[in-house]
């Protein structure tokens, strides 16, 4: 099972939708049972395919919505609220991911309040409440025997969070936008990837895919920061030969009613879904080859 | 027209961006730092360090029979020395482990170890070497380790040395030895190098002042190891036990080479690198540029350079350089070789 995550800790630079393209192109044009998992207290991941609720006593934001699965009357079900989000992991409580639109798509949604919470547990209590909890989840036979690939959507931050995701992936991938800030972004990243890689197992090592050019731009500045960074010798290497073009279409298939909802509905050789399908294609390629 | 600005990352970034990069090619999987359960970490037999006390004598306390009692005592207060600096601030640098079955063997860090036992402690933070070393590589490593140490006995560097050269002739299939290769592989100087190999192969009466521990400097084993005569060296030995300085070893050396000596021939070849061209020096006192660059232009030929010198301020140190180098150029043109 691999397991791929999206990360960048500056915010705004696509890590939603990347992670979401990635997950639908493996469930939907690949058809591998994937888990789509999000890991940002902001939950844009899980609205894409759950109709997240705002829970009233929890101010901080989205809450899943009641699983299809869940019985009232069902005595199996008696210690359970009825919803289930990734961030049961911290609390010793299993995870159940729900079911999309998609086929071969499920998705364990984020939680607002539960992952804030895990995000500012205390240093001392961090790695084993949070870090190590992402790896145990994956590792559990169940995830191993359901799913193929994982992707995950991390939130903008150097956090608990972010470093639980990077113990648990076999592979990351960081998007950024071409522009001083989210490269700066870049390198908080790879700091993290350094610490795990020098930790782990040569057995097991986290694979750098790349840094993904994101919502590119044909301007001088994005051109010319994407060419100083392809110039030079250590880092070239690590961007990405392929690229996702600044697109209203990526904003018009995020609102609830869209149609198409995912991009790869759209007709064959509509520019956007070639893009994203050579995106797909390379990072599929790498990953799996 | 003006040149469209260039946008680029800043170079601070791009170098902090390589430098973790490399960071991570050149290190990702080769070892961990865990925090071990001392009661894991067994210690290597091997170890070029050869600690009379055992694991189960700091557990257990030594034992008055012992024939190796004062020995064991006197290593237990040096390590209890270093226990208490680590009740107090820990261990600075994690031990160096590999992993063999159930347990951890040290390959650096024995001290480290019996001294955390001593202190009380039950974790020691330690750098897990993923795969067990090969022989040349842990014994490299323990060298290294060791390297900085003082109390090693020159017996004790010396056996280090020459495991290290006969695990590496192993793993290169190799008789070759030289002081460069042994400097490459251990990254001492080129002369201690040499002084290692030449006390390496030094004679057995040498060998075995070294083993009884009567010498212990190596630049004095490798000096007295050169001598060919018996009876010098038997000399410049006893000299040395009795604890005649560097400076009058050599004395006894040069003097004996001396008698024996017959009017040698100066060498003839010249050393150091082929002159071809003249270096005109320095100096602190810009007037005298100044009478240099008067006494040329005094001559016929050159009086019609003068303009150029009229506005130097003499007193200035890099006008009067420039005005000298532009004196040069000038009597490199005018002058015919």
């Amino acid at each position: 099972m691999k397991v791929i995550a999206f990360l960048n800790n500056k915010g705004g630079v696509g890590k939603t939708t990347c992670s979401r393209t990635m997950a639908e192109y493996l469930s939907k044009v690949k058809k591998m049972p994937t888990l789509a998992i999000d890991f940002d207290p902001q939950c844009n991941f899980s609205h894409q395919y759950l109709k997240m609720e705002i829970d009233p006593a929890a101010p901080e934001g989205l809450i899943p919505p009641i699983h299809p699965d869940y019985n009232s009357h069902d005595l199996e079900d008696a210690d359970w609220d009825g919803r289930s989000s990734i961030a049961e992991i911290f609390y010793g409580q299993g995870v159940v991911p729900y079911p999309t639109y998609i086929e071969h798509l499920d998705v364990a949604p984020g939680h607002a309040e539960k992952l804030l919470a895990a995000e500012s547990v205390r240093k001392s209590e961090v790695v084993e409440k949070v870090h190590k909890q992402l790896t145990n989840f994956l590792s559990s036979p169940d995830v191993l025997a359901a799913y193929d690939s994982v992707v995950i959507d991390t939130a903008p931050s150097k956090g608990p969070l972010t470093v639980s995701v990077i113990k648990a992936a076999t592979h990351i991938i960081i998007p950024s936008v071409m522009e001083e800030q989210p490269v700066q972004g870049i390198y908080g990243m790879l700091q993290l990837w350094m610490q795990e890689s020098l930790a782990r197992e040569k057995t097991r090592p986290l694979k750098l895919i790349g840094i993904l050019p994101n919502m590119f731009k044909q301007t001088r500045l994005h051109k010319d920061i994407l060419k100083s960074l392809q110039d030079n010798t250590a880092i070239g290497k690590y961007i990405m030969p392929v690229k996702l073009s600044q697109r209203i279409v990526f904003a018009e298939i995020d609102s609830e009613d869209a149609n198409p909802h995912s991009i790869f509905d759209y007709q064959q050789s509509h520019v956007a879904k070639d893009e994203a399908l050579e995106v797909c294609s390379y990072i599929t390629e790498r990953i799996f080859a | 027209m003006t040149k469209r600005k260039r946008f680029g990352v800043s170079q601070a970034l791009t170098r902090g961006l390589s430098e973790t990069i490399h960071v991570v090619e050149n290190n990702a999987g080769i070892f961990r730092n865990v925090i071990l359960p001392l009661s894991r970490i067994e210690l290597d037999p091997d170890n070029p360090r050869k600690l009379t006390i055992s694991l189960a004598d700091v557990q257990n306390g030594l034992d008055k029979n012992d024939v190796a009692y004062e020995r064991k005592s006197a290593e237990l207060e040096k390590l209890r020395e270093l226990a208490n600096t680590i009740e107090s601030s820990g261990i600075i640098n994690p031990i160096v482990v590999y992993k063999r079955g159930e347990t951890y063997r040290v390959v650096a860090g024995e001290r480290r170890c019996l001294a955390s036992i001593l202190a009380g402690k039950n974790e020691i933070e330690a750098r897990v070497f993923n795969e067990k070393p090969k022989g040349f590589e842990l014994k490299l490593i323990q060298w290294i380790e060791n390297t900085a140490r003082e109390d090693l006995t020159l017996e004790e560097r010396i056996g280090n040395i020459r495991d290290i050269i006969q695990e590496y002739q192993l793993q290169h299939n190799t008789d070759d030895l030289s002081a460069t290769l042994l400097k490459t592989i251990t990254g001492l100087s080129l002369p201690q190098a040499s002084y290692y190999l030449a006390v390496l192969n030094a004679p057995h009466d040498l060998k075995r002042a070294i083993e009884n521990g009567k010498i212990g400097s190596l630049d004095k084993a490798a000096i007295i190891a050169g001598i060919g005569s018996d009876e010098l060296r038997n000399q410049a030995l006893q000299a040395c036990i009795e604890g005649c300085s560097l400076k009058e070893l050599r004395q006894i050396i040069a003097k004996e080479k001396q008698a024996h000596k017959k009017q040698a021939m100066p060498p003839k070849s010249k050393r150091g690198r082929v002159v071809t061209r003249v270096n005109m020096g320095f100096t602190l006192n810009t007037m005298v540029v100044h009478s240099i660059v008067a006494a040329v232009l005094m001559q016929p030929d050159f009086k019609k350079y003068a303009d150029i010198f009229s506005r130097v301020k003499w007193d200035q140190y890099d006008q009067a350089a420039r005005a000298f180098q532009k004196l040069i150029e000038i009597l490199e043109h005018e002058t015919v070789r």
